[in-house]
């Protein structure tokens, strides 16, 4: 519930709308048969709470420990990693595969690769979705309608289908193998989320708000500028998480559209399995580099994301 | 000395619609072009106009027919576990109420991990000799042999092994989805059917099921889109193989334009495809979402 209480604040989620006043209500009312007083499907009897956490607890060794495994493996020997038969933790800790791992030539240079490729994405995207999504929700234009849904159906093409034809196109302009390149790849990927979700977010501004501000004197683009980018801004914060994500583990058009200078870190953590043989010391050690970080940032941001994630999927 | 506002909206949608249609609809338009000539792999190479033989090729390969059945029995599989499992979690999370908060944070974790990092690590998990999966379920007395079962060398499962990294990849996307869902669901009502004496799976059935009626079918639509297109698990942890058992769709557009050099077969393919999902991603909104009706 405190994910959806936050993100109302900063820009409002239809999420939580409905939900709030019918918990007020329910906590008002004088306790009933159920030893605690709980809000509708809310497990009330000690005893089934009590099932339910074994339950989740569960789950969550369940769903955890495929990673936690490869964190494991990354810290055993090298040999150790292929022992028959496999054992959970190491034997021995050690940091070795992580040497071996970073200290490879091409390694370093595809973090700056995919960190340089994620942030042009990400800035693309942001630049592109803000103004049109502003101009869809505000202003129902029946182009705007078209607009919407094309820019849904795109996220139905294939990107294999239309990888090939796109490395051509850069090319054929000097582009190949260049982090401007495969970030602009990336964008076709995250610009219709990025302007599915900020729609949602704009939906949610009063029109009031800049109404009021084009009285003042000021133009419409000073109104978007001044007054309803700084209310949206929890929004664009969760539109460019899931644009640099997206194009962060985004592997195919890697894969199509770089070569040596421009490669990213997940191109190298596939290579890894035909180049070097089997290496599964070193591709863990940095299959966990390169997932650390995100996992950590996102848990950081978990609400920003949450509210992201289910925005436009509940309103439906 | 104001512009319309029909102006100005059209002036904010134009840098975003110019891009999709340079780098999206243009490379589209030219894999259907693509599709009716026979061209030589080689830069610069000939270019012939076939009509529409790639089509015919295409559809008398058996790649290809079982590249489709095969794109279709992922897609299911993964959609129907996903939507079981997240719907299960999120029961679960709604039932445990706020003070699961944290779990329901820590659940989501998957969702960031880079999709060719959780083929690697499934992989890892289920190949043979090393694979842990093998040994414990050995260990517990379930297989005589580690490796008894072949996850990723038996024909005949290795399409629903590729699938797991999936499905641990994006249930939790499911189970966020739902979860939402569920909140909004007043509790008067679940209430109410409880004193009417409604046990649990009637409550499921019944009133919570059709009540989440957009939410699934977004949710589901959403990933049944995302899990046709499939390739960077599959690619990292079969190739399409072994004897192409686990080669879905994109994979064999992809070695079909790479390894084998057919641009031309390859586009005709990557059209179908395209033509196929959109049927069913229309078809499937039309009737599962039905917008008006239900909600």
């Amino acid at each position: 519930m405190r994910v959806d209480e936050k993100t109302k604040h900063d820009a409002g989620t239809p999420a939580s709308a409905s939900a709030e006043p019918a918990a007020r209500t329910t906590a008002a009312r004088p306790r009933k048969r159920r030893s605690v007083n709980r809000e509708g499907l809310e497990a009330g009897r000690r005893s089934t709470r009590t099932l339910l956490w074994i339950l989740l607890a569960a789950a969550m060794v369940l769903y955890g420990f495929p990673f936690l495994y490869l964190l494991f493996t990354s810290f055993k020997t090298p040999i150790d990693t292929i022992a028959v038969p496999p054992t959970i933790l190491p034997r021995e800790w050690t940091l070795e595969n992580y040497v071996n791992a970073l200290g490879r030539s091409g390694v370093p240079a595809s973090f700056i690769n995919s960190i340089q490729t994620a942030i042009i994405s990400t800035v693309l995207s942001l630049v592109l979705a803000v103004p049109a999504a502003y101009g869809i929700t505000r202003y129902k234009t029946l182009g705007g309608r078209i607009f919407i849904m094309a820019a849904l159906v795109t996220r139905m093409v294939p990107p294999v289908a239309i990888g090939i034809p796109l490395a051509s196109m850069m090319g054929s302009v000097g582009l190949a193998d260049t982090p401007i390149a495969l970030s602009i790849a990336h964008t076709t990927i995250s610009l219709p989320l990025s302007i599915w979700l900020m729609s949602s977010f704009f939906e949610a501004v009063p029109q009031d708000l800049e109404e009021a501000a084009t009285v003042d004197g000021c133009s419409r683009l000073g109104a978007l500028w001044r007054v309803v980018i700084p209310v949206v801004s929890g929004g664009i914060a969760v539109t460019a998480i899931f644009a640099f994500l997206a194009s962060w583990n985004e592997f195919l058009f890697a894969l199509l559209m770089t070569a040596i200078r421009s490669q990213t870190t997940p191109v190298v953590i596939a290579n890894f399995q035909t180049q070097f043989g089997l290496d599964w010391g070193s591709m863990t050690a940095l299959a966990a580099v390169y997932s650390i970080p995100v996992i950590l940032l996102t848990l950081l941001l978990q609400r920003k994301i949450v509210a992201g994630m289910t925005l436009g999927a509940v309103k439906g | 000395m104001r512009i319309s506002d029909r102006r100005f909206a059209l002036f904010l949608m134009t840098p975003a619609a110019l891009f999709l249609a340079i780098f999206v609809a243009f490379p589209l338009f030219r894999l259907v072009a693509d599709s009716f000539f026979k061209i030589s792999p080689v830069a610069g190479g000939p270019r012939d106009f076939v009509g529409l033989d790639n089509y015919f090729r295409a559809f008398a390969s058996e790649a290809f027919t079982g590249a489709g059945w095969r794109t279709l029995a992922y897609t299911l599989i993964v959609v129907t576990l996903e939507f079981a499992l997240g719907l299960g979690m999120a029961l679960l999370f709604t039932m445990l109420g706020r003070s699961s908060q944290i779990w329901r944070t820590v659940f989501m974790y998957p969702l960031m991990i880079a999709p060719i990092v959780a083929g690697l690590l499934w992989k890892f998990l289920m190949i043979d000799n090393f694979g842990l999966i093998g040994t414990l379920l050995h260990q517990a007395g379930i297989l005589d042999n580690p490796n008894q079962i072949g996850w990723l060398s038996d024909p005949g499962i290795v399409l629903y092994s590729v699938a797991i990294p999936d499905i641990w990849l994006t249930t939790s996307f499911m189970c966020l989805v739902l979860f939402a869902g569920l909140q909004n669901i007043p509790g008067d009502l679940i209430e109410a059917a409880r004193l009417d004496g409604a046990r649990a799976p009637a409550l499921l059935f019944r009133i919570i099921l059709p009540l989440l009626r957009p939410v699934i079918a977004v949710a589901l639509v959403v990933r049944g889109i995302d899990a046709a297109r499939a390739f960077d698990t599959i690619l990292i942890q079969t190739n399409g193989g072994p004897q192409s058992a686990s080669e879905t769709m994109s994979l064999l557009i992809y070695r079909t334009m790479i390894r084998f050099g057919d641009p031309g077969l390859a586009s005709a393919m990557g059209t179908i495809y395209l033509l196929a999902m959109l049927a069913v991603a229309f078809f499937a909104v039309a009737t599962i979402w039905r917008p008006g009706k239900d909600t």
